[in-house]
């Protein structure tokens, strides 16, 4: 009975797409799709999405392939009362991009002086050293917002692409469950 | 841009100001109600965690200060139906004891009205909205009443072990009291337990605002305006009467509402912000703050989560986020050895992916997910909601920075005090060996102390020279200006607070209706 009833809730829609344009037609891609397409980001850097794609996957595995930049990406360049992101749970002052590129940036510095090089460059265990580092607060010289905060944000934002969505739970084994899908996975 | 002058106009679409329009626009006055958020319909409260956020805050943000921070985003509204439209639907009612803290205890503050006052509203209460529960069971901790419309939830495997482990060490526990369907109530339908509530019930199973007293507003032809967002009440020239509302609408325009009666329902942080930005030269620190309380007194519950890990299948998906158990055993004040305060305790709410993580945020990757894979089976969580006393150290206040309507951002200061440090850790032990007691194989406990369920900044009382407002939210000094919601409890129990908001601005808000004439003359 229930299961009826759930279903005439759901409206069988293609599951996790975000607006995308690619060839000056909007199109729409999962996160993990767009990075997969190569789509360009809007406000993000290369290099800024290269650190939270590296800074992702350390967090939750998976979080690379499940397009955490572009996902990110896509919720900093809307306005901030349509963001999905747990930025605005943690009361981050819009416009969430300043956040994003001001973690970036401490984290990459963070790195140089921890290791000599570029977090990206660093050894997936010189990556998760950083990483519970940044949540101990034992970033040396760091400089940005609170390094645990900015722990404990990106790894929500990992964990939403990851776990948070309707694939996430088929793969804990969990039913999803919903009464009204998410048509757009964000 | 000034409106066509109504009777009464609400700021704000949460559980309080759905009160006030429901009762007023069926009284035959000309109703508008200015919500700073959309105006969300059902059909777009999606079944997930990220776009759950979406009925968060996205307003001007609040500067949150003091020890212990107050959570507010994720504990204030943003759009109809307020923070109400995420809410868990706990419904227990205050206690006899919570109306009379000074009296019984020298501490704290008495409310200016007792638990009878207020009983009759709570059953009129479970009447309106639905609710599931056994009120036989509840009468072990309070007074009879009528029984609930619905009987209790159903219950599932979580809510049964847990339940286990409080009687195992003497705690008694009974079905929780929820605004829920156990059934179909008034052609919504009955709840099919898939614990998407904190992100909005699209069903309509879940007693929130949109579809209990505002839908009954809107039939009686209340205009609720969305994307509206107040910067100030303004008053009359004497500076004895307001005369309606500065607000921004949805196009960014500056307006004015005009109306005979103004209620502020923004929420306890919001409304504070309003009375003090509207500063005349007649009101000099703020509307109807002569004795410099508004902003003054606000409370929260502070959070004892205890997660724990079972070898057996917890079947934890299963249920609603709200509780399938509940108790008042450690609701007495002077409960425990150490700490002051009331206790609330609840067991058996579904987990979301997001639980699990949050339970460890110490783990990252592989870890990560190999805990992940475990907590789907065997994670379970209890609560215990404790009380703080009210403080005039814990305020809103202004600041100099401006939002994008020109208006002062505020600061929240909020810390607990030693009791409520004291009772939280108690409680922290207690739900420790409710879950060991439960067969747990592993039970653990957070560092940082949170808050919900915020309360104060606009407290009822006897007189001017304690309180903002009557136990009606009558402001002392304009009578026609109104305050409703949890703002105006002098003390906040350790009940989830939205039933006792709901009863309490019935009371008012009929109050208004019958002395209307009083009022606006």
């Amino acid at each position: 009975m229930a299961t009826i009833e759930r279903r005439a809730f759901m409206k069988g829609a293609t599951l996790g797409a975000l607006a995308f344009t690619v060839g000056g037609s909007t199109v729409m891609l999962t996160p993990g799709e767009a990075r997969a397409r190569n789509i360009p980001f809007r406000l993000l850097k290369e290099a800024e999405a290269e650190i939270i794609e590296a800074i992702g996957d350390t967090l939750v595995q998976g979080a690379r392939a499940a397009g955490v930049a572009h996902f990110i990406d896509h919720q900093i360049s809307v306005p901030a009362e349509e963001a999905l992101l747990q930025a605005r749970i943690f009361n981050v002052r819009p416009p969430f991009v300043n956040f994003y590129r001001a973690a970036v940036s401490a984290i990459d510095s963070g790195s140089r002086r921890a290791f000599g090089y570029k977090f990206t460059e660093a050894t997936p265990d010189q990556q998760s050293e950083f990483a519970h580092n940044m949540r101990q607060n034992k970033v040396d010289g760091w400089q940005g917002p609170p390094a645990p905060f900015v722990y404990t944000l990106l790894r929500t934002d990992a964990v939403d692409v990851v776990y948070g969505t309707m694939e996430g739970y088929e793969l804990l084994g969990i039913p999803y469950q919903a009464h009204i899908v998410p048509e757009k996975r964000w | 841009m000034a409106n066509e002058k109504v009777d009464v106009v609400i700021v704000g679409a949460g559980a309080s100001g759905s009160v006030f329009a429901s009762v007023l626009a069926k009284a035959g006055k000309k109703v508008v109600v200015l919500e700073a958020g959309p105006d969300w319909q059902l059909s777009e409260l999606i079944s997930s965690e990220m776009w759950g956020r979406r009925i968060r805050p996205a307003g001007a943000p609040f500067r949150l200060e003091g020890k212990n921070p107050f959570g507010y985003a994720g504990q204030a509204g943003w759009g109809v139906g307020g923070a109400a439209l995420h809410y868990f639907a706990n419904h227990p009612r205050f206690l006899e004891t919570d109306y009379r803290m000074k009296s019984e205890h020298n501490r704290g503050l008495d409310w200016p009205i007792a638990y009878k006052d207020v009983a009759p509203y709570y059953d009129r209460v479970a009447r309106d909205v639905g609710m599931a529960g056994d009120a036989k069971a509840e009468e072990k901790w309070r007074p009879a009443g009528d029984p609930y419309p619905m009987p209790p939830m159903k219950t599932f495997r979580q809510g049964e072990v847990l339940k286990k482990g409080f009687e195992a060490i003497g705690i008694s526990m009974a079905p929780a009291p929820v605004a829920m369907n156990s059934t179909e109530f008034k052609g919504r339908p009955a709840c099919i337990y898939d614990g998407w509530c904190h992100v909005g019930c699209p069903t309509g199973a879940l007693a929130n605002p949109t579809v209990t007293y505002l839908n009954e507003a809107r039939k009686a032809n209340a205009e609720v305006r969305a994307l509206c967002t107040v910067t100030r009440v303004l008053t009359n020239q004497q500076g004895n009467r307001v005369t309606g509302v500065e607000y921004y609408d949805d196009k960014k325009q500056k307006q004015v509402q005009e109306a005979s009666v103004v209620v502020l329902a923004a929420w306890s942080g919001q409304n504070p912000r309003i009375m003090l930005n509207s500063a005349t030269d007649k009101h000099a620190k703020g509307l109807a703050n002569g004795n410099d309380l508004v902003g003054k007194y606000m409370m929260a519950h502070s959070v004892a989560g205890v997660s724990a890990m079972f070898d057996q299948d917890m079947e934890n998906h299963l249920g609603t986020i709200g509780a399938q158990y509940m108790s008042y055993d450690r609701y007495p004040k002077t409960s425990y050895k150490s700490g002051f305060g009331s206790t609330y305790i609840v067991a058996g709410f579904a987990q979301k992916t997001h639980d699990f993580a949050n339970s460890r945020p110490d783990l990252i990757g592989a870890k990560l997910h190999e805990y992940m894979k475990q907590a789907a089976r065997g994670f379970s969580r209890v609560t215990l909601f404790g009380e703080a006393l009210p403080s005039l150290e814990n305020r809103i206040e202004l600041i100099s920075d401006k939002d994008a309507h020109g208006m002062p951002l505020a600061r929240l200061v909020h810390s607990f005090d030693d009791d409520a440090v004291a009772l939280w850790r108690a409680n922290l032990e207690e739900g420790q060996r409710a879950v060991k007691a439960a067969g747990a194989k592993e039970a653990w406990v957070g560092t940082v102390m949170p808050t919900t369920h915020l309360h104060g900044g606009t407290i009822m009382g006897t007189g001017a020279s304690n309180s903002t407002v009557n136990s009606y939210g009558q402001t002392h000094e304009l009578p026609n200006l109104w305050v409703a919601g949890p703002g105006i409890f002098p003390t906040e129990g350790a009940s989830n607070p939205t039933y006792t908001i709901l009863a309490v601005s019935l009371r008012g808000a009929e109050q208004l209706a019958s002395s209307w004439g009083s009022v606006t003359n």
